[in-house]
């Protein structure tokens, strides 16, 4: 461990001494040193060695921890592993006749894990920026980790890969944005730096439908229709459950009938008697419009 | 004798008048002054890839006040407690392990005249998370029991990130360093 030990004047003057001032109350009394460790890493141990004779009161003020010890002057104060797990600073505090303090920061160890944030769950394909994520390294007692690394960001969907940046971090985090891949299924998402590895899975989904396509036909109490195979603009089926709405316009009036896909398909049973011009519409795509014309009234004795 | 009476009623109205607005200035005033010293300038110049909207701006700022005004009473009266609401993860842990270690070892801690300048520098692009700087200055007071062994200005560096909850934002990593 590499440490610098600055040094700390703590003087210990009788009442006498304190009466009297400047250097000979230093001559009256004793000089005593503490040395705190100008740099720490988490979780290591450190001695902090005084000077002088006689008892004394330590006290250690960091993160997560508040120690008091009585400690002789003269010995090493030892700072335990569990006492400096905690990144940040610590305050020395050694109190005789009076108190000094000083100040020693630790930083954190090594990477040992990875926060990582992916979005979204779920993202339709071809969708630009639409998948972004945010790595966060931490060392194995949770200290973020502020000294620049290269944080591997590498996306897969299926065989294929779709990213793969390195990324330095900028304050303790490393960040990407990228556009979804073409065809729905699972988005492996992976974000690692040396040996630590973190892995997501984005569910890539189709995107809105494309090319709609409708048949349809005049049945005895209206019009049936159904769409062709609902499909993105991939060729990715859009899923199932997704809404088709489809709209009759007849002389008469408008009628409305929202059918959810299933198995591919979205079919629906519109009533209505005459001529009809039926169009179809998923989310904000418009498909293409088809004519139906009117039921031809069948007269008594089958004569048309 | 009528009028004595009166005077007496009068006289036990007003004391009790006092009484009551007594017993309840103090807690006005404190809260007022503990208010009055907590100061927090929010810089978000700097912030992306994302751009705080001024909502998420307004609300930073009263959560991270709130969570130091909590902070400094929690490792005054040594009550973990107060932490719950304004932290979390990480940051809660430590802060907890400090007011549970400063409750075994007698010692308690006093942040005064607290001035935050914060600094956004990272907004994750789906808003879900949130780095600051902030550099604080306050007047810090270590007491074993009744008596002070340390009283100075400081000038603190402080990494946080927050990060949005169901109502506000909460402080999830409070991490000091020697400078940004």
């Amino acid at each position: 461990m590499n440490m610098k030990m600055p040094c700390l004047h703590l003087t210990k003057i009788g009442m006498i001494g304190l009466l009297a001032a400047g250097l000979s109350a230093i001559s009256a009394g004793q000089t005593v040193e503490m040395h705190v460790p100008a740099a720490l890493v988490a979780g290591g141990q450190a001695s902090i060695p005084t000077t002088g004779s006689g008892k004394a009161t330590f006290y250690l003020l960091g993160p997560g921890v508040s120690r008091k010890s009585e400690v002789n002057l003269g010995d090493e104060i030892r700072l335990e592993s569990q006492e400096t797990q905690n990144a940040g600073a610590y305050q020395a505090i050694l109190c005789a006749d009076n108190c000094q303090s000083a100040t020693f920061y630790v930083s954190a160890a090594e990477p040992s894990g990875l926060y990582f944030l992916v979005h979204p769950s779920r993202v339709p394909v071809g969708q630009s920026d639409a998948v972004s994520g945010v790595a966060i390294p931490f060392d194995q007692f949770r200290n973020l980790i502020l000294s620049p690394a290269t944080v591997q960001f590498q996306l897969t969907a299926g065989t294929a890969p779709l990213l793969s940046r390195p990324v330095k971090t900028q304050a303790g985090i490393a960040w990407f944005r990228t556009t979804s891949g073409r065809s729905a299924g699972a988005l492996q998402v992976v974000a690692s730096l040396g040996s630590v590895v973190a892995r997501r899975v984005v569910q890539q989904v189709a995107s809105d439908p494309c090319n709609l396509k409708i048949e349809g036909q005049r049945t005895k109490t209206g019009i049936t229709v159904e769409t062709e195979p609902v499909r993105d603009c991939s060729g990715n089926p859009v899923p199932d459950g997704t809404i088709v709405t489809f709209t009759a316009t007849e002389q008469g009036g408008k009628s409305t009938v929202d059918a959810p896909i299933k198995q591919g398909i979205a079919r629906a049973q519109i009533s209505g008697q005459g001529a009809a011009l039926v169009s179809v519409a998923s989310g904000v795509v418009m498909g293409k419009e088809l004519h139906i014309g009117a039921q031809i009234e069948s007269r008594p004795g089958g004569q048309p | 004798m009528k009028s004595f009476l009166a005077a007496t009623h009068f006289r036990k109205f007003l004391g009790t008048a006092m009484l009551a607005l007594l017993s309840v200035f103090p807690t006005a005033l404190n809260a007022a002054d503990s208010a009055s010293e907590l100061s927090v300038q929010f810089d978000v110049g700097r912030a992306g890839p994302r751009a705080i909207e001024s909502l998420t701006e307004r609300a930073i700022v009263r959560d991270y006040r709130s969570a130091w005004m909590s902070l400094a009473e929690a490792v005054e009266s040594n009550n973990g407690d107060l932490l719950e609401t304004p932290f979390a993860g990480d940051a809660k842990r430590v802060l907890h392990e400090t007011v549970i270690s400063q409750q075994r070892s007698g010692l308690h801690q006093r942040y005064l005249n607290q001035s935050h300048k914060l600094e956004a520098v990272f907004y994750a692009p789906e808003g879900d998370v949130m780095e600051l700087h902030d550099t604080a200055e306050y007047e810090q007071q270590v007491f074993d029991g009744s008596k002070s062994i340390q009283d100075q200005h400081v000038v603190v560096h402080y990494v946080v990130l927050m990060t949005p909850s169901s109502d506000r934002w909460v402080v999830r990593q409070l991490q000091v360093v020697p400078q940004f």
